[in-house]
């Protein structure tokens, strides 16, 4: 009798606890369909929201610069953090501690920090050389610094799954080095390569404090439209950007999970 | 997956065309002053000078950390050695690199690439090398056929069995139609039935192909049961080279007698001409040789029922018979000495434990040999 009470307390516990994470969710998702532009009370489902949304040039843009920048830093984050993870991978039986700590140190440090000692390291090599003034390419170099590590761990992790003396296999089966990337390499890890990137593309598009302290007066991301907008009262149509994000960064990250468990086919 | 492979004379006719015809003839190894170290302080390899023919069925023999793997890895080009030198087919190929040696090994992990099917695996090689897509096929299709597995081509590796993986792997390599084939540990993975099985197919394959076959094992009786010629490793040196009989039966050392499974082993501390002094007793032998170690192989002794006097004829008592069916294996003491015998039950009564019997040997089958 105990026993099943304490069954039902946990199960009632495991309700609270995801109503607790999406009760707010689910609050912006049904407001976003929302007829009237009460942020209180729920008079009947419209999609006029969304219909305005497609005429504001301004959210329009910042969706535009938030997708180049999610996409651009995702795939210069790729090749850079796959060759991370597999120079790592290669010499793993070396005592790198240190190092893989340095690649590491990213993502634990506070976004803030990050944020700001990118915009002053920008200001600085802006005022020496006269480049790298604030927009999409210095928030693209910022993005890409903080999906390196995310993108290296998942290639690594990947390479040391496998079987070491497939890489035997393959030189003894008369693949030359590039060959072996080619016809080994590439193919045995596409499913991390496309979880990696997934994921890098969450971050980038989930990123506001990162973006904002590295954006140009041109190059407002949705988070920082919304932040912009916001100081104005939280508008319906703020409800349906969010209710995109929400959707956007939901299928990508089931993405990145699906194929980070794929086994290769 | 039971099936084995049948020595008739179409199939040998069409292992032919698969892989014979078009092939390069099987190639002999040289092994010259072969050194490889690891670290500062491993020796893997200390000089080893080696010959392995054309179309022979080669194994090397020891335990872990021998160096036998570490050698067949510097015939696949793996590894490097420090110092000597390779020749296969005559061709140097000391410094050559893996992906351009006509050698192909059996990974003792199969090694299957997880990414590609069982026939893309098949063809991984032949496509490495360029051949053309139809000719790919046309090859793939026949070692699928020759190695009996032509139904599981278009099956993922992860659907295989062990014996299947083992199968596919062994194909995998013979496609390529390679100078030598290395293989390392195959069957160490498998359980003990399968495994003799496939001992069988093994041989039959390279006895068909004429392939030269350089083997790797731990395992000293699937060494006598498939080699031409055995080489015992230990400490990076190698002990003895010789047919599995030679091995077995005359061992130049306690290390190769002891690693081939005898037991009885004993040191002579005198001899006058045929007569040696040993802890057992006086024996004669034909050969008495020089060495200071007697080796007296458990299957040469004969048992008779009580005290027996006469030459090579000493008196023991049965402390241990272990039945076996066809032959029963005692520990006899002499003395204080232990001797193991392997005696045929045929036509006779079988002392039992406690028994006092005589142990008979013939003076020709006494080995002496070095320590």
């Amino acid at each position: 009798m105990r026993k099943r009470t304490l069954r039902r307390g946990l199960t009632a516990f495991w309700w609270f606890t995801l109503a607790f994470l999406y009760l707010p969710l689910a609050v912006v998702v049904l407001f976003s369909f929302n007829a009237s532009n009460s942020a209180a009370s729920f008079t009947g489902i419209s999609l006029r929201w969304y219909y305005r949304l497609l005429g504001n040039e301004e959210i329009l843009s910042a969706f535009a610069n938030s997708m180049v920048l999610a996409i651009v830093s995702s795939v210069i984050a790729l090749v850079i953090g796959c060759l991370i993870g597999y120079g790592m991978y290669r010499h793993r039986h070396r005592k790198l501690g240190w190092l893989i700590v340095l690649i590491y140190l990213p993502i634990v440090l506070p976004d803030i920090v990050f944020g700001i000692s990118e915009m002053a390291f920008f200001v600085q090599v802006h005022r020496l050389t006269g480049l790298l003034q604030p927009g999409l390419p210095t928030m693209i170099i910022a993005h890409v610094t903080f999906q390196i590590p995310f993108v290296a761990l998942i290639i690594y992790s990947r390479f040391v799954g496998l079987d070491p003396t497939l890489f035997e296999a393959a030189k003894d089966l008369y693949a030359t080095p590039a060959k072996r990337v080619v016809h080994f390499m590439l193919p045995t890890i596409k499913p991390a390569l496309i979880s990696a990137f997934f994921l890098s593309f969450t971050l980038s598009i989930d990123d506001f404090v990162i973006s904002f302290f590295t954006a140009g007066p041109e190059s407002a991301t949705l988070p920082i439209y919304i932040w912009g907008a916001i100081k104005k009262g939280v508008s319906p149509e703020i409800n349906a950007i969010a209710t995109l994000m929400i959707g956007a960064v939901a299928i990508a990250a089931i993405i990145s999970l699906v194929f980070s468990r794929r086994r290769p086919a | 997956m039971t099936d084995t492979l049948t020595a008739d004379v179409a199939d040998t006719r069409m292992v032919r065309s698969a892989t014979v015809e078009s092939a390069r003839e099987a190639s002999s190894i040289e092994m010259q002053r072969l050194h490889k170290r690891f670290g500062r302080d491993t020796v893997a390899l200390d000089g080893v000078d080696l010959t392995i023919r054309a179309g022979e069925f080669f194994t090397l023999l020891g335990p872990s950390g021998c160096g036998k793997t570490t050698l067949l890895r510097i015939l696949a080009g793996l590894e490097e050695a420090d110092d000597g030198r390779l020749a296969i087919g005559g061709r140097d190929v000391t410094e050559v690199p893996p992906h351009r040696r006509s050698v192909n090994t059996v990974f003792q992990s199969y090694a299957l690439f997880p990414h590609l099917s069982v026939r893309e695996n098949l063809a991984f090689g032949l496509k490495m090398r360029g051949m053309p897509p139809e000719e790919r096929e046309a090859r793939v299709a026949k070692i699928a056929e020759f190695i009996q597995l032509g139904d599981l081509v278009d099956r993922r590796v992860d659907q295989l069995s062990g014996g299947q993986r083992q199968r596919i792997a062994l194909a995998r390599a013979l496609v390529n139609e390679p100078d030598v084939l290395l293989l390392d540990e195959p069957l160490s993975a498998l359980d003990a039935g399968l495994r003799s099985q496939l001992q069988v197919e093994l041989l039959r394959v390279q006895k068909r192909l004429g392939m030269t076959f350089v083997f790797v094992t731990h395992d000293q009786q699937e060494a006598m049961v498939m080699s031409d010629r055995i080489a015992v490793l230990n400490g990076g040196v190698i002990q003895q080279v010789g047919p599995p009989r030679e091995v077995y039966e005359h061992p130049v050392n306690a290390f190769v007698a002891r690693f081939m499974g005898h037991d009885n082993l004993y040191p002579v501390t005198a001899r006058s001409g045929s007569r040696l002094s040993t802890p057992l007793g006086e024996l004669t032998a034909e050969q008495p040789g020089k060495g200071g170690l007697l080796l007296i192989r458990p299957e040469t002794l004969d048992l008779l029922p009580g005290e027996v006097a006469g030459d090579n004829h000493l008196p023991a008592t049965v402390a241990e018979r272990l039945y076996r069916g066809s032959h029963a294996e005692y520990r006899l003491e002499v003395g204080e000495t232990t001797l193991q015998a392997t005696v045929n039950n045929r036509g006779r009564q079988l002392p039992e434990r406690g028994d006092r019997v005589t142990v008979t040997v013939a003076p020709g089958d006494l080995v002496t040999l070095s320590e």
